[in-house]
């Protein structure tokens, strides 16, 4: 085995809260209140839905082949040679993400708190923390993120409560205003989001009870989407859907509005705190899959002397994918969705599906 | 031996990283905003001042230190608002540190000429932050921040309490973006002005008596879009916050029922404004329900209190006042200023979003001339400390 890590149930939920929240909290608000105005938080029922979907094939898709992670089975459906040109892609994906996450990680650091510092220096210190946990194996970063999600989500709760007296609820009217194509192009870029929980499909072979994988999946996709619904209605409330829709991190200015008795206030080091903490997590779970994908891949015994050359590759390109920040946020609200939707989280699971069900490979789904 | 390597490794690389932050901020490197005020120059081009903390006249209490002023005011012009702070830095020897700054005023100029072009800065940059108080200055607003406080330490400070008093119509930097970017909405905010405040007592024997000028909220700026329209004076200004629904504070002067030529004055309690946007399909028009409760508080005249004829009558008073304040803004607001300053398009696009499509591009021209119904309830509910009046029976 690769990987020796097994991991509970609710270990599991935890990972995968943290592999979507953090960074959505931050940055989903602004791109749906743009499309679908104030009628965002419906675009996020409706990605919830449809990750809910997503995390139903992805898991009956890999409970088929018990202990195979998406890289093993994927060649035991489609034959050797396609087999692992499609996994190439997988790997290739989540370097693609994980980069892109390093970035978006480095952007709103410098952006919001330390303009003069080189964005590679803030992503070299992240993307080491990272490598050093993913060498640690699975384990290791879900018991570290057994101690930060219960912090973030107490974070974001007691935020929540602290800026009720900004909130404003008739900003949600009217509903449906211009109807339902809005919301369902807004809900593109949440269902990819969120959509991230098809790495159920790397996870299910170390888990300890792999049966419980349908309902970890459910349960992380149910707490992700109440969270991005429940940031997503203030964010209207407080600033209105246009204010939101022009703010790069929604989520930063409605904690900056926090003032309480002419005393708390300025609280945005909680809000780097969820951020830092947060996109550790995330960054170290698609890490690790493009680590032990790619040693999968190559047959290796061990995927740790990849970690390191991996990291390089992350941290050079997470640098030259996007000039700035502009580019950044231009490329994800227009065609991160479409793309890794249509691709990796919906078109190559039903594809496989498909096959594995007409050639009978596999058992059948737990 | 290995693993004593990789220790001292570990501290040489720790040492280089840890000694310090990159962009770190420290206190005594900072020149502190407390107050900005941005003008229009009669050459089109942006005068920025600032108010910056003198640190050593916080610190302490000191009486010795009473007389050494507080602030540092300075000015410059330049294209833009950063590149006048650019020529600012030139001769300030601190960073320039905006993320503690109470207020933002606008001059007059700037304002009536497009009002966008001035504060984009204030919304982009990171330091700045949403909840400083956004005014517009009677004049120019280098003049304000030149200002000094009495009770205060600062003129900033100063003003910033006034408006976190909400005595009159005052917004934060956040409540003016959003009005200023919602369509069936006109920006408003606070109006400062320099007046005489009062007089300060000079030290017995040895100086005069000084009057003093200061700061004062004394209405509100009113704007159609982006461009300053006019200003609504103390009294309008009243009638603009029960239009509004804003939390209010503040006494309502009747003339006595009894006695004619003599006033009663009631503290406002709590007040509540339900706005209604009525459509039939030809005409738009609004019912505004406006509720009021105060106690009375102070009385010239003898009226009978405990007499439930003469509270009815103190009531129907008390609702006349609101009423005619609330006309009085609205007349302006319409005749004057053909601008929707209530946020009565934002309430008609709520109810009838089908409708407000096709009219939302000439809402402020509607705005004017629709007609507005008002039903005024007003409470008297407590009395002060005194049941009975004071004076003896005839």
């Amino acid at each position: 085995m690769l990987e020796g890590g097994r991991i509970g149930a609710r270990q599991a939920v935890f990972l995968m809260v943290s592999m979507v929240l953090p960074t959505a909290f931050l940055f989903v608000a602004s791109v749906t209140s743009h499309l679908a105005r104030q009628d965002g938080w419906i675009s996020i029922l409706l990605a919830t839905l449809a990750a809910l979907l997503i995390a139903r094939l992805a898991v009956s898709l890999s409970l088929r082949f018990p202990g195979k992670t998406l890289f093993q089975f994927t060649e035991e459906i489609l034959g050797r040679w396609p087999g692992k040109a499609v996994t190439l892609l997988y790997i290739w994906w989540y370097i693609h993400m994980n980069a892109e996450i390093v970035r978006q990680f480095g952007s709103f650091v410098v952006s919001a708190f330390m303009p003069e510092t080189p964005i590679i220096f803030i992503e070299l210190l992240i993307t080491a923390i990272a490598a050093y946990a993913v060498r640690n194996g699975l384990e290791v970063f879900t018991r570290v993120n057994e101690i930060v999600l219960p912090l973030i989500l107490g974070s974001v709760v007691i935020i929540i409560f602290l800026v009720t007296p900004e909130m404003n609820m008739k900003n949600l009217l009217p509903v449906f205003e211009y109807g339902a194509v809005p919301v369902i192009k807004g809900a593109v870029m949440p269902a990819a989001w969120m959509g991230e929980i098809v790495t159920m499909a790397v996870l299910i072979p170390y888990l300890s009870r792999a049966e419980e994988a349908h309902r970890i999946a459910a349960a992380a996709t149910l707490i992700t989407g109440f969270f991005l619904a429940v940031t997503q209605v203030i964010d209207i409330a407080i600033f209105g859907p246009e204010i939101t829709a022009g703010w790069l991190f929604p989520a930063l200015n409605e904690i900056r509005m926090i003032h309480l008795a002419n005393y708390l206030e300025r609280l945005e080091a909680i809000q780097m705190g969820i951020w830092v903490a947060g996109g550790l997590v995330k960054i170290c779970v698609f890490y690790w899959a493009a680590a032990l994908g790619s040693a999968q891949w190559l047959e290796l015994k061990d995927y740790k002397p990849l970690v390191l050359p991996l990291g390089a590759i992350l941290l050079a390109m997470s640098i030259t994918l996007h000039d700035s920040i502009l580019d950044l946020f231009d490329f994800l609200g227009r065609y991160w969705g479409p793309y890794a939707l249509t691709i990796f989280i919906a078109g190559i699971p039903l594809l496989l599906l498909a096959v594995a069900a007409a050639r009978g490979r596999g058992g059948s789904p737990g | 031996m290995k693993k004593v390597l990789a220790f001292l490794a570990l501290l040489v690389i720790g040492a280089g990283i840890m000694s310090g932050c990159w962009s770190r901020k420290e206190l005594n490197e900072l020149a502190i905003v407390l107050g900005v005020g941005v003008d229009r120059t009669p050459d089109d081009q942006v005068q920025l001042t600032l108010q910056l903390a003198r640190p050593s006249a916080f610190v302490g209490g000191g009486e010795a230190r009473g007389r050494e002023p507080a602030t540092w005011v300075v000015s410059e012009t330049g294209k833009t608002v950063l590149d006048a702070q650019r020529k600012l830095a030139l001769r300030i020897s601190r960073n320039i540190y905006w993320s503690h700054c109470v207020i933002a005023v606008v001059g007059e100029d700037a304002a009536r000429s497009g009002i966008r072009r001035y504060i984009s800065f204030f919304a982009q940059a990171p330091q700045p932050r949403e909840t400083m108080w956004f005014l517009v200055a009677r004049g120019k607003a280098g003049d304000i921040l030149e200002s000094r406080s009495i009770l205060e330490k600062t003129s900033a400070q100063d003003i910033g309490f006034l408006a976190r008093a909400r005595t009159g119509y005052s917004v934060n930097f956040k409540d003016f973006l959003v009005m200023l970017a919602t369509k069936g909405s006109n920006p408003i905010a606070a109006r400062v002005e320099i007046i005489g405040r009062g007089v300060v007592p000079g030290a017995p024997a040895m100086e005069k008596s000084v009057e003093e000028e200061g700061p004062a909220l004394t209405g509100t700026a009113v704007f159609r879009g982006e461009t300053l329209a006019g200003w609504l004076d103390e009294s309008e200004t009243r009638g603009l916050l029960w239009l509004r629904g804003e939390v209010l504070k503040g006494i309502i002067s009747i003339p006595s029922p009894a006695e004619p030529g003599k006033e009663m004055s009631i503290d406002i309690i709590r007040g509540r404004t339900i706005v209604k946007p009525r459509y039939d399909g030809e005409s738009v028009w609004f019912d505004v329900e406006i509720i009021v409760e105060g106690d009375l508080l102070e009385q010239q005249s003898k009226d009978e209190l405990p007499e439930r004829e003469a509270l009815e009558a103190i009531e129907r008073a008390m609702a006349g006042e609101v009423e005619k304040k609330a006309r009085l803004a609205l007349e302006k607001a319409q005749a004057e200023f053909g601008a929707d300053l209530f946020d009565f398009g934002v309430a008609f696009h709520r109810k009838y979003p089908k409708k407000w499509k096709e009219i939302k591009d000439r809402w402020n021209e509607l705005f004017a001339g629709a007609e507005v119904r008002f039903s005024v309830e007003a409470h008297l509910r407590r009395s002060g400390l005194i049941a009975k009046r004071l004076t003896p029976r005839e």
